[in-house]
Order: C-alpha cells, then sequence, then structure tokens
C-alpha cells in the first residue's frame, strides 16, 4: 500500500512504463526495449525509469552494471490514491462543503445515465437481432413448404 | 464452580476457534471464485465459507469440548480458572450477544419500513405481487422470512412490458427457493471483520444465480436485461433495509453483459456434485467414530494447557 495519500502526476511515457512493469511483474530497461513495443531510446527510458523510482512508484535492485526494476504500488492502489486526490482538491475547492458534493453526484448521475443509454442501445440491437434470426427462419421454412 | 469452569473452557476455545476460522476464510475465501462452477453452486459454496467460522466453532465445541470436559475432568478438583479462560470467555459472551443484536436490530428495522411499504399496498390480481404506491418503495423487491413476497412499485408496473415483468418474476422467485433473504439473516450472526468482500461476492453470486434460473431461453435474456436497465432508472429515495433482495442489485454492467450473450451454455457449467458432498460427510463421520476417543482426550489435554 502507498503510505502518502497524495498521488504523483504521471505523464503519458510514465505511465506506460509503469503498465509494463505491472505487466511484467520485474523488468531491466533492455527487457523492456528487447521485444520492440517500446520505440523510445535506451537513454529516455531509462531517465524515465529513474524519474518513476524518484517519484516512489518503483523499487529497484542492482543487476549487474543496470537495474532491475519492480513497482511499489499495484494498478488500484495508484488508482485509488489519484481518486482520493482528485476527491480531496475537490473538497477543498469551495468554502460551502455540500456544494462540490452536489458536483460529484451531478457527474455520478451523468455517468450512470450514459452507461444506462448504452446498455439500452445494446439491448435494442440483441432484440433486433433475434427478430431478424425467427424472421429468417420463418422465410426459410416457408421456401422449403 | 466446576460448570463454571465448563462454561468458560468451552466459550474460550469456542471463541479462539471462531477467530481462527475467520481469519481462515478472510484470507483464503478468494479462491474459492477460481472453481469453475454454476453460479448457484458458487454462491452456495460462498455461503457456507461464510458461515464456517461460527458453524465450525459450535459444533467442534458442542462435539468434543463439553464431552471432554465432562467425561475426563475430575470433579473433586478445585482448580483455578485462571485470567485467560475468564477473558476470553468475556470475549465470547460479547461476541455472541452483538450477533444476537444485530440479528434483533435487521429484523425490527426491515419489519418497520416493509410494514411503511404495506401501509396502503394492493395485492395484483394474479397474486404473484403486491403493488405499492409509495414513492420510497424499491422498483422490485422481495420482502419477509416465512411467507416471502415480492414487493413492485406502481411506477414499475407501467414501465415493464408482459414479458419483462414475468423473467424479473422468475428472478425473485429464484431467491425464494434459495432462502436469499433468511441467508443474510444468518450472515448477520456472524460478525467479524473484513467479511465484507466475501459477503458481496456472495451477493452478486446470488444475483447471477437467479439471472441464470429466471432464464430459459435468449428472450428471456434480453427480457430481464431490459427490466434491469428501465428499473436501474428509478433511483431509490433511501437505501433498502437488510433482509430484502433488490432486483436491481450488484453489478449491473456485468449482469447486462451476462444476459446479452446468453447462449445457453449457462446450465452446463457444473454444479457441486451431490455424490461430491455425500461422500465427504460419510467420510466425515467414519474419520469421527473411529477417532472420537483419541479426539477427546487431546481436546481435554489443551483445556488444560488453557487453565494452566
Amino acid at each position: 500500500m502507498l503510505r502518502t495519500t497524495s498521488s504523483p502526476r504521471l505523464g503519458p511515457f510514465e505511465h506506460r512504463l509503469l503498465e509494463e512493469v505491472w505487466a511484467r511483474g520485474n523488468v531491466t530497461v533492455r527487457e523492456l526495449l528487447a521485444d520492440g513495443t517500446i520505440s523510445q531510446a535506451y537513454t529516455t527510458v531509462m531517465t524515465t525509469m529513474d524519474r518513476l523510482y524518484k517519484k516512489g512508484l518503483l523499487d529497484r535492485a542492482a543487476e549487474g552494471r543496470a537495474f532491475r526494476y519492480k513497482a511499489r504500488v499495484t494498478q488500484a492502489e495508484l488508482q485509488r490514491n489519484a481518486a482520493m486526490d482528485g476527491i480531496a482538491r475537490l473538497l477543498e475547492s469551495s468554502s460551502a462543503s455540500s456544494r462540490p458534493l452536489s458536483y460529484l453526484v451531478e457527474a455520478v448521475s451523468a455517468h450512470d445515465a450514459e452507461l444506462l443509454n448504452e446498455l439500452q442501445i445494446l439491448i435494442e440491437r440483441k432484440r433486433r437481432e433475434l427478430k431478424d434470426k425467427v424472421e429468417s427462419r420463418r422465410v426459410q421454412g416457408g421456401e422449403q413448404a | 464452580m466446576f460448570v463454571l469452569r465448563e462454561i468458560a473452557i468451552s466459550l474460550t476455545f469456542f471463541v479462539l476457534l471462531y477467530c481462527c476460522l475467520s481469519l481462515a476464510v478472510v484470507f483464503g475465501w478468494r479462491r474459492l471464485k477460481m472453481l469453475r462452477l454454476s453460479q448457484k453452486s458458487l454462491a452456495d459454496i460462498l455461503f457456507l465459507a461464510r458461515i464456517l467460522p461460527m458453524l465450525g466453532s459450535v459444533s467442534f465445541t458442542c462435539a468434543f469440548v463439553i464431552p471432554s470436559f465432562q467425561l475426563l475432568e475430575p470433579r473433586g478438583i478445585d482448580e483455578d480458572t485462571g485470567i485467560l479462560p475468564v477473558a476470553l470467555g468475556v470475549t465470547a459472551i460479547v461476541l455472541i450477544a452483538l450477533g444476537c443484536y444485530r440479528v434483533f436490530q435487521a429484523q425490527i428495522s426491515t419489519a418497520r419500513i416493509v410494514a411503511e411499504w404495506l401501509a396502503d399496498a394492493q395485492p395484483h390480481q394474479s397474486g404473484s405481487y403486491t403493488v405499492c404506491s409509495r414513492p420510497d418503495v424499491p422498483p422490485l423487491t422481495l420482502v419477509g422470512l416465512r411467507n416471502p413476497r415480492v414487493l413492485i412499485s406502481d411506477l414499475t408496473v407501467g414501465l415493464l412490458t408482459e414479458d419483462e415483468m414475468g423473467t424479473a418474476l422468475r428472478h425473485e422467485r429464484a431467491h425464494i427457493s434459495s432462502c436469499d433473504n433468511l441467508k443474510k439473516l444468518i450472515l448477520q450472526f456472524c460478525p467479524f471483520p473484513s467479511m465484507a468482500q466475501l459477503e458481496s461476492a456472495w451477493a452478486e453470486a446470488t444475483e447471477l444465480a437467479a439471472d441464470d434460473a429466471a432464464v430459459s431461453d435468449a428472450n428471456d435474456a434480453v427480457d430481464l436485461a431490459a427490466a434491469l436497465v428501465k428499473l436501474s432508472r428509478l433511483v431509490p429515495i433511501r437505501s433498502a433495509p437488510i433482509c430484502t433482495m433488490g432486483f436491481v442489485t450488484g453489478s449491473l454492467g456485468l449482469r447486462v453483459a451476462r444476459l446479452l450473450a446468453w447462449n445457453g451454455t449457462w446450465r452446463q457449467s457444473p454444479s457441486f456434485p451431490a455424490w461430491a458432498t455425500v461422500c465427504m460427510l460419510l467420510s466425515a463421520v467414519t474419520v469421527l467414530v473411529f477417532t472420537y476417543g483419541p479426539a477427546l482426550v487431546i481436546t481435554h489435554e489443551i483445556t488444560e494447557l488453557l487453565i494452566r
């Protein structure tokens, strides 16, 4: 578990590298570059990994002349900390404590409504598919008769 | 003095075993989710895991601790019980009292809220559900332990088609046949920290099992998914009481996605085989019969250690 409550800000490439480390468990810079999924230069990757280490997100152990890195936090922990930071900032943004909370509820409701609309579309599509299937079976049956 | 010592020792054993089994369940229950079983079997196994600490510790205390003390403890000797058994005995009494309080509280609060909902309710002419017109009634919910019934808000009646209502009612009937409200009440009697995730996994498995039971073809699956999405738009004014089973609970996205992917294969997911249960029970009884005497002696030796 990450001890600090504040979550460090991450750039897109830092995030990408962190995801690679989560996926592989532990890794050296050379191993990250070996399969070609990361096209940046060795020094760029090395500097970014070093920055992630200094931000407290990676641990490292010397392995020959290089370092082997592994994550200090899980993906869920990082997401949780980011969410907690966001919510804390939101709550501090207004002197009236109920106002930011109402924005949060509004945003969640809008998100929920969007999800429900998407699910509704999927259901209607499935209904049409089933109806078409029945129709085509009926036509085939009629032709055979 | 003998009886007091017996009670203290029994309660001590009970609470120690309850805590050990609970910790084992807290750390080990996630492995159960990896079993490739039907949702019904998974729900049953998760429920069994949740009540195992209470069931196991009560059974062990009644089957081993009390008989071993009765048979092997000399009555004439006046021994001191010791601080530890007394302290643990008090802890056990607090634990049992807390369980009783939670059950009582859940029952009372559920009965009060349901009585409010039923104040101006009308049974539907089909007799399969009761229509409530109060605005705080959840869209569709199952209430009651001995005579469970389905309550439906009047908004729901207008919102669902006949087919959608049919599948939604079959979903609730599946909860009735699994006695899920009663199981929720039983869970209240087994308090232990960090069990919330297991309880929520059980709740999710019961919903999926009820979905499985309500659906017999692709059209049913789509009707149930449509009913779920429609009723999700009706936001309940207050949270539902403990001993009720709401229709719109669990992960909506997962349930709808599952229903839309229905291809008749749910029923092929293996259930926990009955013969395996019978074999396990028979083996347990056989082992118990042949090892009961030595087990009593060992139990009594442990009680002696506890007293000293």
